[in-house]
């Protein structure tokens, strides 16, 4: 070990994207290539009867692709079978696509694209998930006895709790080129996070070899979850019209059709029936979940599992039933997002267990501190957390780096003083006395969890490869399938290997990802690629180092150039074999659901402007333990973009359903935070490493999205005295929430007390 | 689309296009309508501006002309005709990294990187133009880059970069451009290759052509207003001035087979002036000109607070109140307070000129009083001693907001025995009605009366009743009911200072 973990190795894709030298693939140059357009479906759900070509279009400066044309099966490969390439029979959401086309230039492609005509015949579409019947997936998770649990109780405490979709708004649109190659086979390069889940959705829709599909990520502008599985249906879509054209296809979504046609993350509807004791504990969770999965599975049975086993919140409770189940309805397939089904479930048990306290007439900080998960705690699966367990320690640093309860001392005298000031004003129209004071501050806080690395046997049964290779020339790459997409797995694999070997960062690569050269270490998702491909990298790289000084039975810094003269290029390929004592029933849904968990809390300050309703989040502190630290700059990065797209979620990014249609389909009406909407974002990242890890890391990217939308929530409730129990806390919603407490305060005695 | 045959006169379809980029000259040539965007990117090989909404919301595009900060994507290439475009390929020099780059690189401001150069430019816009001594504060970088999304950095590192650039406390550094140049090189290396990037304006790069839109629109830049009145009567030209809604329309697929009428050569339409008692503003007058023009300062400082407002860098620099007035949208920002501030619009054609009361102006839904061959002149804002105006725009988030309500009232305090209460009322609203509205019963209700609790909450609940907004995809009837007689109350609580 040369000590490189632990420090900021600068990043190996920097330099390139500050000169404008980085290629994404709409900037890359290629011959010859075509056009290519979708045609989408305009209902919800609709029979197809037919798709008629305009005679007035002269057909031969086009291309046309529709279902009878895929040469293999028409599915975009994945959990299920479910989904089409295109449309063969029964189109199921708005934006579906059933027809492609390709042309040498956007406004011939444009012009064939208006020159088609779908015959449908309207079907009734399912667009409410509450009124959905069909599930894709359902899971219950049970312990205890929750009747004996119920019946223990002094006080039981309802709740119920929806969150909307939310689109990534990665900067860079979906884009894919299409390259047919003269042996039959295909190249695909682009915008992608999974480049073997793309491999495999290739050849079998076009019905290919494996060895003749091969997938190349171009430079990517953001993914959080969006490019892990559409990419491998546009991939297909290009791959068509490439053949059908027998050149190079182009395709890149505009910004509205990206927004109308790929994956969000799922709204959800959370009920939870929480018994507790006088005395503050937990006796009995009932938890209902409800995700709504729009039309086709895609990663929706995993996205609900998720979101099932983080629906408790990190909290002790001898008796819990979580249902949960994937509702299909007749809307456009949800998919991954960073947090993947944790974020909604853990909102609802976050903001509910500040309701239990408020119940209970007890500090919520200081209720969490007494229920929060710590070693030898038994989670709702009935795995025994046996090591690295720190809700307390991050619980309690964001409390001491907010001065946490000095700020919310403030905040309560002030909204007293608000509280008089508007009965003394009382006398305007009924629902029309705001107070002297136009703006209300309060300060929330969450705390969270995050399993890493995939659920249950996951990681077991993908068996992720990984290699190291010291290159007869003397250089030294990691070949992963790790993408980089703005977190920095490109620095941060290499560094790790770095590290092991005792070489200087800068001295191992990581090699291009082309799946002609890269092994499967599976997908860059669940926030697995430090903690779990970075632990194979490692031991690859620990081998290598060891085969290499036994030869020349010195350091490896020193001997590994004249190694590699003397003996040509070394390749090891390291293979996951699972974590230790790490069991799971995936029938029963019991057992060890993660092989370690990070933790989180955060502290949100916000200014509510109470004529508006308008959220302005002016601070947040987040504290997030995630195991060894690799590289402290880029992890803070990533928790503090994960903590804005959580404060986005809370407030301002609304996505309307329309007849099962987006109706915030542009970013002029779908609205993500700019950096005036931004707090001041405190990271702190603490570190209790794992020990079935090499390098000790645990999962990272997903968990600041987990507890940063219940913090802000819990602050606007500070400010208000207001709960809003639907995401995003929108002004309306906020406004709303404001004037009924100001109906209930009308004319009461100025005494009564804050709700 | 093809050029109807009724217009005229006839224009080349590709005219040749002469300005420089990054220092060098180039000649490009192109239908006027084309998108610098796209110039730069497939006619130049320059790809560093990324394309990432298309319609001037997300600033990944961003570059600089003659200094200031665009949207590529909104900029047709008739309108950089002479001018000095900058963009991030040229921030490096002699193989020297820009201090904002090199700060980039320090703080951690860069992650995936695709709104990396954007972000860039207008960062270094700012630098540029922040007053010598002035202090580069956290605020006002946040704000010279509200205009750029960036949805990966939570943009502290990146404000943090900016701040240390324009501090002077970053450093170039010779870090290897080239090196950066060859390492970008995509995945395989028999892949496809980079664009050659070289801004001769030779020709189009090899392998890109295929990316043009040969639906461009063609451009013609009329030198006189009569030229202008000639081309309007002729038909089949739209008047584009900033282009902030020309283009955005154009990119949402609404067909408009008209060529563009650039109106950038008529200096006349960006004159600010005094005059007959007015305040005259030229129609092609931006918001960053009503910003930091001292005349609408001292005559009609609602101007200059309601310009502020709109969009970000990148649109106020180039959206125009005339175009504002054109597209006559119930949301447009300035409309309400023109309304407020009694403005008359002064029009012209070939048949001469008429000034139409901005009450007058908006007959219907995103409809004008404007007969075709007519162009928008100027504003004329009766300059009124002791008149109060206040505005209060109530939109999603901070920058880059369309409103969900927007409210300008004004009024002068009544003298001798009127004193203490409010004389020429006027309250005008956008985004509550089907156009920009007067609402005339309430200011029949604070005509005359004093700014108290009572009359506020008589007046609140007269607005509430007299305004008819929508559910849209910006908000609800009921909370823009609800919210338009909270910030009258307000407005009427703070000027009643209780």
């Amino acid at each position: 070990m040369s000590g490189l973990i632990g420090t900021s190795v600068p990043r190996r894709d920097a330099l390139a994207k500050v000169t404008g030298a980085a290629r994404y693939a709409e900037d890359l140059v290629v011959e010859g290539a075509w056009f290519g357009l979708t045609v989408r479906s305009t209902e919800a759900r609709a029979r197809l009867l037919g798709i008629d070509r305009d005679p007035a279009f002269d057909w031969s400066r086009a291309v046309v692709v529709t279902a009878a044309d895929i040469p293999g099966e028409n599915v975009v490969h994945l959990i299920e079978d479910d989904q089409p390439a295109l449309v063969a029979d029964e189109i199921r959401h708005h934006a579906e696509a059933v027809v492609l086309v390709a042309a040498p230039d956007p406004a011939t492609a444009r012009a064939a694209r208006a020159a088609i005509r779908l015959r449908t015949e309207p079907l009734a579409p399912v667009l409410d998930l509450l009124a959905a019947e069909a599930a894709f997936a359902r899971y219950e998770i049970a312990k205890g006895d929750l009747g004996a649990g119920f019946a223990e109780a002094d006080l039981i405490v309802e709740g119920a709790y929806r969150v909307g979709h939310q689109e990534h708004v990665y900067i860079e649109p979906q884009a894919m080129v299409a390259v047919p190659e003269a042996d039959g086979g295909i190249t695909v390069t682009g915008s992608l996070q999974c480049p073997y889940y793309v491999h495999a959705a290739l050849a079998r829709a076009l019905a290919l070899d494996p060895a003749r599909v091969r997938v190349v990520q171009a430079e990517t502008g953001g993914g959080f979850g969006g490019k892990e599985e559409y990419p491998s249906m546009l991939a297909c879509h290009a791959a068509l019209l490439a053949r059908a054209a027998g050149r190079p296809v182009r395709m890149t979504y505009d910004r509205h059709e990206d927004i109308a046609a790929t994956t969000k993350r799922h709204p959800a509807v959370v009920r939870h029936r929480t018994g507790v004791t006088s005395d503050g504990r937990l006796v009995a969770q009932d938890i209902e979940v409800i995700m709504d999965a729009g039309a086709y599975a895609t990663l929706s049975p995993v996205v609900l599992s998720r979101g099932a086993l983080h629906a408790t919140g990190p909290y002790r409770c001898p008796n819990v039933r979580v249902r949960a189940r994937a509702v299909r309805t007749n809307t456009p397939p949800n998919g991954a997002f960073r947090g993947f089904g944790a974020p909604q479930t853990e909102l609802a048990a976050e903001v509910h267990l500040a309701r239990i306290a408020e119940a209970l007439e007890v500090p919520a900080a200081e209720l969490r501190r007494r229920l929060a998960y710590r070693e030898g705690d038994v989670t709702a699966t009935g795995q025994v957390l046996r090591h690295s367990v720190a809700a307390i320690d991050v619980l309690e640093r964001a409390e001491e780096a907010s001065d946490f309860v000095a700020e919310r001392a403030r905040t309560a005298r002030a909204r007293e003083s608000r509280l008089l000031d508007a009965a003394r004003a009382g006398t305007g129209s009924r629902g029309l006395h705001p107070g002297a004071e136009r703006i209300a501050s309060g300060v929330g806080l969450a705390l969270g969890w995050h399993g890493a690395g995939f659920t249950g046997s996951g990681e077991k049964a993908l068996a992720s490869r990984a290699a190291i290779e010291l290159a007869g020339d003397g250089r030294i790459r990691v070949l992963t399938a790790q993408t980089e997409i703005g977190q920095g797995a490109a620095t941060v694999l290499p560094q790790i290997a770095a590290d092991v070997l005792g070489v200087p960062a800068e001295s191992v690569e990581p090699a291009p990802l082309d799946t002609a050269l890269i092994p499967n270490s599976g997908p860059t998702v669940a926030s697995r690629t430090t903690m779990v491909v970075g632990g194979l990298v490692a031991d690859a790289a620990r081998d290598l180092r060891a085969q290499v000084e036994a030869r020349a039975g010195g350091p490896f810094v020193d001997n590994y150039r004249q190694d590699a003269l003397t003996h040509g290029p070394t390749r090891v390929d390291a293979r996951f074999e699972g974590y230790p004592g790490i069991e799971w029933d995936q029938e029963h849904y019991r057992g060890d659901a993660y092989p370690a968990y990070s933790w989180a809390a955060a502290v949100a300050f916000v200014d509510v402007d109470l004529d508006s309703g308008q959220v302005a989040v002016q601070r947040v502190v987040a504290v997030d333990e995630v195991g060894r630290v690799v590289n402290p700059l880029l992890a803070a990065g990533q928790v503090e973009g994960g903590t804005l797209q959580a404060v986005g979620y809370a407030t301002i990014e609304e996505m309307g359903v329309v007849d099962g249609r987006y109706r915030n389909d542009r970013l002029a009406t779908y609205l993500v935070p700019t950096a005036l909407d931004a707090p001041a974002i405190e990271a702190h990242l603490l570190e209790v490493p794992f020990p079935d890890a090499p390098h000790g890391a645990k999962g990272l990217g997903e968990l600041p999205m987990d507890v940063g939308a219940p913090a802000v929530i819990d602050a606007i409730h500070d400010a208000t005295g207001a709960w809003v129990t639907e995401l995003p806390a929108t002004p309306a919603r906020v406004l709303a929430a404001i004037r009924a407490l100001e109906e209930d305060r009308h004319g009461e005695p100025v005494d009564e007390g804050v709700p | 689309m093809t050029a109807p045959a009724t217009r005229s006169p006839a224009v080349p379809t590709a005219p040749a296009h002469r300005f420089t980029v990054n220092g060098r000259p180039v000649e490009v040539a192109a239908p006027g309508g084309r998108r610098l965007l796209d110039v730069l990117r497939l006619d130049l090989g320059l790809t560093g501006a990324k394309e990432g909404c298309g319609e001037g919301e997300c600033g990944a595009c961003s570059v600089l002309i003659d200094g200031a900060v665009v949207d590529a994507c909104l900029v047709p290439v008739c309108q950089v005709e002479g001018r000095e475009v900058r963009t991030v390929e040229g921030l490096a020099t002699d193989d020297r990294l820009d201090p904002l780059q090199a700060a980039f690189l320090a703080t951690g401001g860069v992650q995936c990187g695709i709104c990396t150069p954007g972000m860039l430019m207008a960062g270094r816009a700012f630098v540029d133009t922040l007053a010598p001594g002035a202090a580069p504060t956290d605020a006002a970088i946040r704000e010279a880059i509200s205009g750029n999304l960036c949805r990966c950095t939570g943009y502290g590192r990146i404000v943090e970069a900016i701040r240390l650039a324009a501090e002077g406390a970053a450093d170039g550094g010779a870090e290897s451009v080239h090196a950066a140049v060859a390492a970008a090189a995509p995945a395989g290396a028999d892949l496809p290759t980079a664009a050659p990037g070289a801004p001769d304006g030779s020709a189009v790069p090899v392998g890109r052509a295929g990316l043009l839109d040969l639906d461009d629109p063609p451009a013609i830049t009329p030198r006189t207003l009569g030229e202008a009145y000639a081309f309007l009567a002729g038909g089949g030209w739209r008047p584009l001035a900033g282009g902030t809604d020309a283009l955005v329309e154009r990119a949402a697929g609404i067909p408009d087979p008209r060529g563009y009428l650039d109106l950038a050569a008529l200096a006349e339409l960006r004159a600010v002036r005094l005059e007959d008692g007015a305040l005259v503003l030229g129609a092609a007058t931006t918001y960053a000109a009503l910003r930091r023009e001292p005349l609408v300062a001292v005559h009609a400082p609602v101007l200059a607070e309601m310009a502020a407002q709109v969009g970000a860098a990148q649109i106020q620099g180039r959206g125009t109140l005339g175009g504002n007035l054109a597209t006559a949208s119930p949301a447009g920002d300035s409309l309400p307070v023109l309304l407020a501030l009694d403005a008359e619009i002064v029009v012209g054609s070939a048949r001469g000129e008429r000034a139409i009361p901005a009450a007058a102006f908006f007959p219907s839904y995103r409809r004008t009083a404007l007969a075709p061959d007519e162009l928008i002149l100027r504003v004329r804002v009766p300059l009124a001693p002791g008149r109060t105006v206040a505005f209060r725009k109530v939109g999603t988030r901070r920058a880059q907001a369309i409103s969900v309500v927007v409210l300008a009232v004004a009024w002068r305090w009544g003298a001798d025995a009127a004193r203490g209460t409010w004389r020429d009322v006027r309250v005008a609203l956008g985004s509550v009605a089907p156009t920009p509205i007067r609402a005339r019963a309430t200011e029949a209700a604070l005509e005359g009366a004093p700014p108290t609790a009572e009359v506020a909450a008589v007046a609140a609940a007269t607005l509430a009743a007299e305004i008819a907004p929508i559910d849209d995809v910006r908000s609800t009837a009921e909370y823009r009911r609800v919210v338009a007689g909270r910030i009258l109350h307000r407005v009427v609580r703070d000027a009643g200072g209780w």
